[in-house]
């Protein structure tokens, strides 16, 4: 111990703060924008169970494993679950949210491109967890 | 000393032992036999990922139980027993008094582990580390699950007993010469896990009775059907399991300061901003379990709150690099096993940092949730830092348990190959993360990149392997047959060192 | 703490108002951030780990330039 200077390590201690300010900063922004739900977002229900889920339309139309919807339109999903719990996940949409029993959660995503995305659950929910999967499909809708 | 060949004991002399070497040594060599038995399920769980599809594990039931297992063996039955071990050995001799404050409480807080992880063993129940009710409550088997829950109980019970007594040794049998603000940091690293472990591990005892219960169907605390909320479980696990992962980090930090100061021939840089940042650590510790539930649909503010508290975890942990880093500088170093192991896990410390900064900002837990990311994120920590600096420490205190020198070049090839092992395994488990594959899963769509990344996964789990196998034969082989060590100066740094050799014989 | 909890909120609620018809595309977001966030994590893990293989490289016992240390004169650190 002894003879040194602390002004380094003070100098270090404002620059670490610093880029802890500006990385809470940038995340609390984004986590704002991507948060705010469009209000004319049209609501999916969906489902989760061991080990599949369900979609259920605003117009009551009902789909299993399959999730079909319209390029360019906002949709809102209202995750719930009939067990234990599961998480919905879109891996290329960024689309994560827990599916717990009890509770509903609430997730939004834009589709813009035409395509099959893979839908898988992101929570240990047992024996066929890692084949719990289902598919998005984007379709024109103009 | 104690497993000296010269003077040998019989092994029961060493197992009804009360003195704190001994009880050390059993600590040890407890933990690293779990540490091996935990590697194996890694190893195996690596191989059935090496490609998609079924290869040698039976069923994913099977598979589920295996990783369940593996993280319970590696937290409770490598990670924790080995740093009571150190800590037994070494906390007596830094405060400088003749044993730890309640050596049979010593003993018997040890003699909780083994039962407990037989427990564990035996029941290879299937839920995940963290027993996540409903599941736990509705989908696991019986004995397995209430089986796992009666071993955690007991460990539980085992680090409260085991912290207790480090807390009252350190603060009531402290040597009157020797104030708190002069006590080697391994010494205060001890005193601030053990704080920790105090105030969480109740609220974990307390929401392993309720999931028992639970189980039983008396009550239905976590349980939807009856009203009751699995999220509370949630809470109450990460509210003793973030602080944990301290208790786990802050021991191997300690190590570290042991270590890097003594092969650097300097003292340590600063002892003051050491005691700060353990101090802060422990303080800090408690405000940030909320970030593992981001996804359970926690509102804006929740999550705003519990990120703020993760990334005020950061300074002081930045602190301690810095303190490393500073140590080093101006030192004439001398690159011996356990100096590497330490420089190593620095390193991989600050990745493991840098990682958990970006994990906690909030929307970008929407990538890294439940995915390979946060695979590879914390086994930066728990292997790249907790098992580095601990098996960088155990290289240390070898030739001053055993009056024999470890085998060197061998030292050092395991540390290289465990390095780029881990690097290759963890470093491109964030990458696979990326990609969205989701962590806990037996089989994977057999999707090029995900297939490339298991595999070179695989083969970094293969060195790390291989280093395994280099450790446990250096250990056997030179604990009966390595050369004598010089016992002054095992590692021919030169100067006195003051305490590990005194430990040199026991005192019953 | 306090003032986190009162001014966060409010705060939000002024800044969430959007244009209507258009919506924001959640990945390009989140990558933005993430990016950024790289950049920035390599930068300093750069510099960090650059600092400690410098350390590794000129403080090693058999550099040319190597010499005691003060503390080992008088043999106690």
């Amino acid at each position: 111990m002894g003879g040194h200077s602390s002004w380094p390590e003070w100098i270090y201690i404002g620059v670490v703060v610093a880029l802890l300010v500006w990385v809470g900063a940038e995340a609390w922004n984004v986590e704002r924008l991507v948060e705010h739900i469009p209000a004319e977002a049209k609501t999916i229900i969906v489902t989760g169970q061991q080990w599949f889920w369900t979609f259920e339309h605003e117009d009551g139309t009902k789909e299993i494993g399959e999730l079909h919807v319209k390029k360019g339109i906002p949709y809102k999903f209202e995750i719930g679950s009939k067990d234990v719990i599961h998480s919905f996940n879109i891996p290329d949409y960024l689309v994560l949210m827990d599916a717990v029993p009890g509770r509903i959660n609430v997730v939004w995503f834009l589709p813009v491109e035409e395509g099959e995305y893979p839908i898988q659950c992101r929570e240990y929910c047992g024996l066929l967890h890692y084949n719990m999967r289902g598919t998005l499909y984007v379709e024109d809708g103009a | 000393m104690v497993l000296e060949l010269a003077k040998p004991r019989p092994i029961w002399y060493i197992m009804f032992s009360t003195h704190h070497t001994d009880i050390g040594l059993l600590y040890m060599i407890t933990s690293l036999a779990f540490l091996f038995m935990g590697g194996a399920l890694a190893i195996a769980i690596r191989m059935e990922l090496f490609y998609p599809g079924v290869q040698f594990i039976a069923d994913s039931m099977t598979f589920n139980r295996m990783f369940t297992i593996h993280g319970t063996t590696m937290i409770f039955l490598f990670i924790l027993p080995f740093a009571s071990g150190v800590g037994n050995y070494f906390v007596p001799i830094i405060v400088r008094y003749k044993d730890m404050a309640y050596p049979k409480l010593n003993a018997i807080a040890f003699w909780m582990i083994p039962p407990a992880g037989a427990l564990v063993w035996l029941s290879f129940a299937d839920f995940g580390w963290y027993a996540q009710p409903p599941y736990s409550l509705i989908s696991s088997p019986a004995p397995a699950a209430d089986m796992w829950i009666f071993g955690l109980k007991i460990l539980g019970v085992s680090s409260i007993l085991g912290a207790i007594n480090f807390i009252v040794t350190i603060l009531k049998c402290k040597h009157p010469d020797l104030p708190l603000s002069k006590m080697p940091l391994l010494g205060w690293s001890f005193l601030s896990s053990s704080i920790i472990m105090i105030v969480a591990m109740p609220t974990f005892a307390a929401a392993l009775l309720m999931l028992l219960m639970d189980r039983m169907g008396v009550t239905g605390f976590f349980n939807p059907a009856m009203g009751g909320d699995p999220i509370a479980y949630a809470h109450l696990f990460w509210f003793t399991f973030h602080p944990e992962v301290y208790v786990l980090v802050i021991p191997a930090i300690g190590m570290m300061y042991e270590i890097i100061p003594r092969f650097s021939r300097k003292p340590i840089f600063s002892q003051g901003s050491g005691m700060f940042a353990f101090i802060m650590l422990a303080l800090v510790s408690f405000a940030s379990w909320g970030h593992h539930m981001f996804a359970t649909g926690m509102s804006f503010t929740e999550k705003t709150v519990f990120m703020i508290g993760t990334l005020a975890a950061v300074p002081a942990s930045a602190m301690h690099v810095f303190n490393f880093l500073a140590t080093m500088w101006g030192g004439r170093i001398k690159f011996a096993t356990p100096m590497m192991w330490a420089t190593g896990g620095i390193a991989l410390f600050f990745a493991a940092g840098a990682g958990g900064v970006v994990n906690t900002a909030m929307p970008l837990d929407f990538i890294t949730h439940d995915s390979y990311w946060v695979v590879g994120h914390f086994h930066l920590f728990v292997f790249g830092t907790i098992a580095f600096g601990s098996i960088g420490f155990l290289y240390y205190m070898f030739p001053y348990i055993t009056g024999r020198m470890y085998h060197e070049k061998l030292g050092q090839v395991h540390f290289i190959l465990s390095f780029v092992g881990a690097v290759m395994v963890f470093f491109t488990q964030h990458i696979l993360g990326l990609f969205g594959m989701p962590r806990r899963v037996f089989d994977y769509p057999p999707i090029p990149e995900w297939i490339a990344m298991n595999q070179l996964a695989g083969v970094g789990a293969f060195l790390i392997l291989a280093g395994s196998v280099i450790f446990l034969g250096n250990l056997i082989y030179s604990s009966g047959k390595g050369k004598d060590a010089d016992m002054d100066d095992p590692f021919g740094l030169g100067g006195k060192y003051y305490y590990p050799y005194q430990a040199k014989t026991p005192h019953h | 703490m306090l003032s986190i909890l009162v001014i966060l909120p409010s705060v939000q609620y002024v800044f969430a108002a959007e244009e209507p018809g258009e919506y924001l595309d959640r990945r390009v977001e989140i990558w933005n951030l993430f990016f950024r966030m790289m950049t920035v994590a390599f930068v300093v893990g750069a510099v960090v780990s650059g600092t400690l293989i410098w350390l590794i490289w000129r403080f090693r016992e058999s550099h040319p330039k190597a010499k005691p240390t003060s503390y080992e004169e008088k043999g106690v650190w």
